[in-house]
């Protein structure tokens, strides 16, 4: 469904991504771990569009989309959770969702917000409340039904949980498993590796703008060389 | 500063000056000599705003804060010339009821200058404390307001000003030679500022209104400074021009006069005084030819120098948003070429004896909203010691430090350099007692010389870091491994080389302490072992300790004395390197918990 | 108390003028950190567009449209000529740009049309009185002050209501985020100058059927104003730009009618007054009524 290709991407002098290459299939779940400026982010921003790869190229279901606007992904299908979660904080939950459905018709937007409703009754109570004003848990969740009111085909996602209260790191953990037996594909950058690889059908692991180990999220897990590549070698 | 070098700029600055108004002065005989006496009058209308331009150049081009209003001073300048260069008899009988005494006082060119100019710096350097106290927009509205003010009370201050019918019959100036004399001082006025101590650091101020302060330079003196004396040059340029015209009246220095003026000084680039020359003349040229193009007979004079105005200002803002010249001139070329570095460039490990104070952040309590950025941190780093501080995404190490360099005020707690207490100190004031930081998203001065960061800094630790010894610029970038990289735009280096220059710049502040924001974020695992070595030699040489933000644990654990753990805005562990690699809370905290 | 009703009266009249332009000026600084200083020509553009209508025997019910009409197409071309090719260049740049299209349009209507004023006859009603409690009221005070309420309310549903709307105040506060729910950034930018034009096209009809007649700089002045007010209230807040708008109003005013009594003689001096009390308002709240905040990373 999405294909890396050997990506370079760089913000003015800074070379943040080093060709890395990834693939994610139809109904798989794929996280992408490493330390902090591993390139993690940077590679989910190529992706989306909001950075335009030097070299390289990203396929999406057949698709040469590589350095394609973010609105007309969104239409291809692939959407993104962005890091720090990018709430319109002076807009309700309401016109939040709205918006991110502005590439729907109006009867299938109003589909969708129903179903997002349903899918977070959390939000529901917040309905009309700014997101500015969410918890941290609530405004995650509305930063994902956000996204999926797109009704992406892909889901990208970073750092889901960051800086949420472990409760709700657990809501949010449940979330990506329900969306999974849903069948959607996702591909999540996430900082808690340990139990992201539990859940991820195959992962990468980025250090230095580079993919430096691949494969199934349990062979990952029990390579105890992880904490190493993770925070360097000494 | 010793004379030698202060003698050394002033003469640069002369020289620079005096070529360049040779140039202007060869094209204007050129001009003049082959046409009759009203190009005369052209030369000097063009002469007069080669003043005023200068006079914006120091403001708005070395601290990059735009203004509108500057024409409200050479207004009152231009009032208060005439005001006392009137013949007493034609003064009784225009303004029969002046007040303050002014029936009775009647100066020569050089004395009204010298009132006029007195006047106006008076009502600037009042004003300019409101200017240059505001951020973002809001100076630019107070100075078009100033303009408002001046053009109303110009307008119907009947007994001084004669209203909208103006003052004529000032004694005029025989000729253009004190305009060319006045131009030339401007020049040198212009060239010198930035030559000077205050000069620099407002141009610090333009470059990063974030990293200057940083580095101890205070935003308000820096834009005073550049503000009063671009109101003297404005007063010098509307008062040659009152005399020059022998007359004034409330529509010569409106904002559309204002605009003009910009519009030379962006044209030309307003970065540097060549460019505000090369503007001044350009414009002029075009104004005048695009002038003759219209019939005076049919209004439409006016009309094709707009055409010109808008035209040109559109073509530099879509193709060159620096002005033609950007950021290249004749007095930065000769100091290029007059700069002798000093004998020794090889890092030559010389080490500086520690200061004797330690810095301790103790308690650190930071809500942003409902968001508990920092929940009790602590940190303290002893004298010539070097502290990683390390945890995961989001765990508050940038906010730590930013509230020990004052960016971020702290709920609770405390932080202190030895008996100094620097809780409530703002980031200037923290720079200024010896703590010096890079920033994560590289802050440098970019359209400067890699030299001229370094140097720039130095010149603030020999203002207030005089008691510790200041390090040489070219050491310090000998020590980065900068040198072959010295005269090149900061701007314009990759990556790994803008993050050495962050260091040196910090060190050339002679700190006691260096806080490093992830110095090695983006490098490649070589460039990351030279980093060490960067850090060593030059917290080496100025005797600092270091406090280090990193997320590569090689390279902390090859740097630090000792590491700090920190998760969820609290210290999680700390200890040795090798303790901290032992501790499982610390694999945790990176990993996650498996629940 | 009739001189202070009747000044209220005036002030919003004019105030909410300043409000229509302000708001069209914080539309666009949302949306792309633009503080159009060639937003003023609107009225200039509308001003000419309904003299060479009136020239031609249009009448005085289809002006609205046509005036509207225009500075709608005018402010969106302004975007498509100049600002689209400087978009992500600084605010300073960006600033400087529009005070470009600014000359030149002062310059192609000297050229093109006359640097004299063209006038035309004002709808005859303009300047009728009637009197409510010993109080007159001029028609076009209240037509002023009963298009911009509706107008004003108009924009709040279209900001609040609708799928425009929510995307402009989405992408005035995070352009980013917007472009990943799929907005459309030259459509939103469009959109938003659509929007600020046709604002600036109903300031633009109250301007005309007051005093009708075009002239090359007839758009400069109020467009200062408007800035000022947009500034006032915090340049990105929409809220603020009307308050700004009208409480810019309301102190010319208000210290035109009782600066005199204050101080004998100082009545010729009621504009500087305001503008010195705005310069004051600036130093101790630099960010104007309602703070709008950028977050920027350090």
């Amino acid at each position: 469904m999405l294909e890396v290709d050997r990506i370079t991407t760089r913000y003015g002098a800074i070379t943040a991504l080093h060709d890395a290459s990834l693939s994610v299939s139809a109904g798989e779940l794929v996280a992408i771990v490493g330390p902090n400026g591993a390139g993690k982010t940077t590679l989910l921003n190529t992706v989306a569009g909001l950075l335009r790869p030097a070299t390289g190229s990203v396929r999406f279901e057949g698709n040469d989309i590589t350095g394609a606007e973010p609105a007309r992904l969104v239409r291809a299908g692939l959407a993104l959770v962005p890091e720090h979660r990018r709430l319109f904080k002076d807009l309700t939950v309401d016109e939040n969702l709205r918006l991110a459905g502005c590439t729907a018709k109006s009867h299938e937007r109003r589909h969708r917000l129903e179903e997002a409703a349903e899918l977070f009754p959390v939000l529901r109570l917040k309905w009309t409340t700014s997101a500015g004003y969410l918890s941290g848990g609530e405004a995650q969740q509305l930063a994902i039904a956000r996204a999926l009111m797109c009704n992406p085909h892909l889901l990208l996602l970073d750092e889901p949980t960051l800086g949420l209260a472990p409760t709700m790191v657990d809501v949010v953990f449940e979330l990506l498993v329900r969306l999974r037996d849903q069948g959607r594909t996702m591909l999540v950058v996430e900082q808690n590796a340990a139990r992201v690889l539990r859940l991820a059908d195959r992962a990468y692991l980025f250090r230095s703008g580079r993919v430096v180990t691949t494969g199934t999220g349990a062979e990952l897990a029990a390579d105890s060389s992880l904490f190493d590549s993770f925070i360097g070698t000494t | 500063m010793n004379a030698r070098a202060g003698l050394v700029r002033i003469t640069r600055s002369m020289v620079a000056s005096a070529a360049l108004i040779s140039i202007v002065a060869v094209l204007a005989t050129a001009y003049t000599r082959t046409g009759g006496a009203s190009r005369h009058s052209l030369i000097a209308e063009m002469l007069s705003n080669f003043i005023l331009v200068l006079g914006m150049q120091v403001f708005i081009g070395n601290t990059g804060v735009l203004s509108f209003g500057h024409m409200a001073f050479a207004h009152i300048a231009a009032y208060a010339t005439a005001i006392v260069a009137i013949p007493l008899a034609t003064k009784a009988k225009a303004l029969p009821d002046i007040p303050f005494g002014l029936a009775d006082v009647k100066y020569g060119p050089l004395g009204a200058t010298m009132f006029a100019v007195a006047v106006t710096m008076v009502v600037g350097t009042i004003f300019g404390v409101a200017v240059c106290r505001a951020s973002g927009l809001a100076p630019t509205m107070i100075t078009l307001a100033a303009l408002f003010v001046v053009e109303q009370v110009v307008k119907n201050w009947q007994e001084l000003t004669r209203g909208a019918g103006g003052l004529s019959g000032i004694t005029r100036l025989e000729g253009n030679t004190w305009l060319w004399v006045g131009a030339f001082i401007a020049l040198v006025i212009a060239h010198f500022f930035q030559e000077t101590r205050i000069g620099r650091f407002a141009i610090a101020t333009r470059e990063d209104e974030l990293a200057a302060p940083a580095l101890g330079i205070r935003l308000f003196t820096a834009r005073y400074a550049a503000w009063v004396v671009s109101i003297g040059l404005i007063a010098l340029g509307g008062s040659l021009r009152a005399q020059s015209l022998g007359s004034v009246n409330p529509k010569q220095f409106t904002l559309d006069a204002g605009i003009l003026i910009l519009v030379m000084l962006v044209v030309g680039g307003m970065r540097t005084v060549s460019g505000a020359v090369l503007g001044t003349v350009l414009i002029t040229a075009g104004n005048e030819l695009f002038r003759q193009l219209g019939d005076p007979e049919r209004l439409d004079i006016e009309r094709f120098p707009d055409l010109f105005l808008g035209g040109a200002m559109l073509l530099a803002m879509l193709l060159r948003s620096g002005g033609l010249l950007g950021d290249r001139d004749l007095a930065g070329w000769l100091r290029r070429r007059m700069y002798r570095p000093p004998p020794v460039i090889e890092s030559d490990g010389v080490a500086t004896e520690p200061a004797s104070n330690t810095l301790v952040a103790r308690d650190i309590e930071v809500h942003f909203g409902g968001f508990v950025a920092l929940d009790g941190a602590r940190v303290s780093v002893r004298p010539g010691e070097v502290v990683g501080l390390i945890g995961p995404n989001g765990a508050g190490k940038t906010t730590l430090f930013n509230v020990i360099t004052g960016l971020v005020q702290e709920q609770g707690g405390s932080v202190k350099l030895g008996d100094h207490d620097l809780s409530e100190a703002t980031p200037v004031e923290v720079a200024r007692a010896g703590l010096a930081r890079t920033f994560q998203n590289l802050r440098l001065f970019k359209s400067l010389s890699v030299r001229e960061n370094v140097a720039l800094t130095s010149l603030v630790a020999g203002r207030h870091r005089a008691h510790r010894p200041r390090p040489e610029t070219e050491l310090l970038l000998a020590d980065a491994g900068l040198t072959e990289w010295a005269d090149r735009q900061a701007g314009t280096l990759d990556y790994g080389n803008q993050r050495r220059l962050e260091l040196a710049r910090a060190a050339a502040l002679a700190p006691e302490f260096l806080l490093l924001d992830e110095p090695t974020s983006g490098m490649s695992d070589t460039e990351t072992l030279a980093m060490v070595e960067s850090v060593r030699a030059v917290a080496a040489r100025i005797g600092a300790g270091v406090l280090v933000i990193d997320h590569d644990l090689a390279f902390i654990t090859r740097i630090s004395d000792h590491i700090v753990v920190l998760n969820e805005g609290r210290v999680l562990a700390e200890g040795t390197p090798a303790e901290v690699r032992a501790n499982p809370l610390v694999a945790e905290a990176y990993l996650g918990t498996s629940a | 108390m009739t001189k202070l009703l009747q000044s209220l009266v005036d002030g919003l009249g004019v105030g909410s003028t300043y409000a229509l332009l302000a708001l069209g000026i914080s539309v666009i600084f949302g949306v792309m950190h633009l503080v159009n200083f060639a937003h003023g020509e609107l009225i200039t553009v509308g001003a000419y567009v309904s003299y060479f209508f009136f020239l031609h025997g249009g009448s005085w019910w289809w002006m609205p449209v046509v005036i509207i009409g225009s500075a709608v197409l005018a402010s969106v071309a302004t975007e498509l000529v100049a600002f689209r090719w400087v978009r992500n260049a600084s605010p300073f740049t960006l600033l400087l740009t529009s005070f470009a299209l600014e000359r030149l349009s002062h310059a192609l209507w000297q050229i093109f049309v006359s640097p004299k004023q063209r006038a035309f006859p004002k709808p005859s009603w303009v300047f009728n009185q009637f009197k409510v409690a010993d109080i007159n009221f001029e028609v076009m005070d209240v037509v002023t002050i009963a298009v911009t309420a509706v107008t004003l309310a108009l924009t709040a549903l279209v900001f609040k209501r609708t799928l425009f709307g929510i995307s402009v105040r989405g992408a005035a506060e995070d352009f980013d985020a917007a472009r990943l729910m799929g907005v459309r950034a030259n459509r939103v930018i469009s959109g938003a100058f659509a929007y600020a034009g046709f604002l600036a096209g109903i300031a633009a009809c109250l301007i005309v059927m007051r005093s009708p007649a075009a002239e090359p700089s007839m758009g400069a002045d109020w467009l200062l104003k408007a800035v000022i007010a947009a500034v006032i209230g915090g340049l990105g807040s929409f809220t603020g730009a009307v308050i700004g708008g009208l409480v810019l109003g309301l102190l010319e005013t208000l210290s035109r009618v009782y600066l005199p009594d204050l101080a004998e003689g100082w009545d010729k001096f009621s504009t500087a007054v305001v503008y010195v009390l705005i310069a004051a308002f600036f130093v101790i709240r630099p960010e104007g009524v309602f703070k709008v905040s950028h977050a920027e990373r350090v």
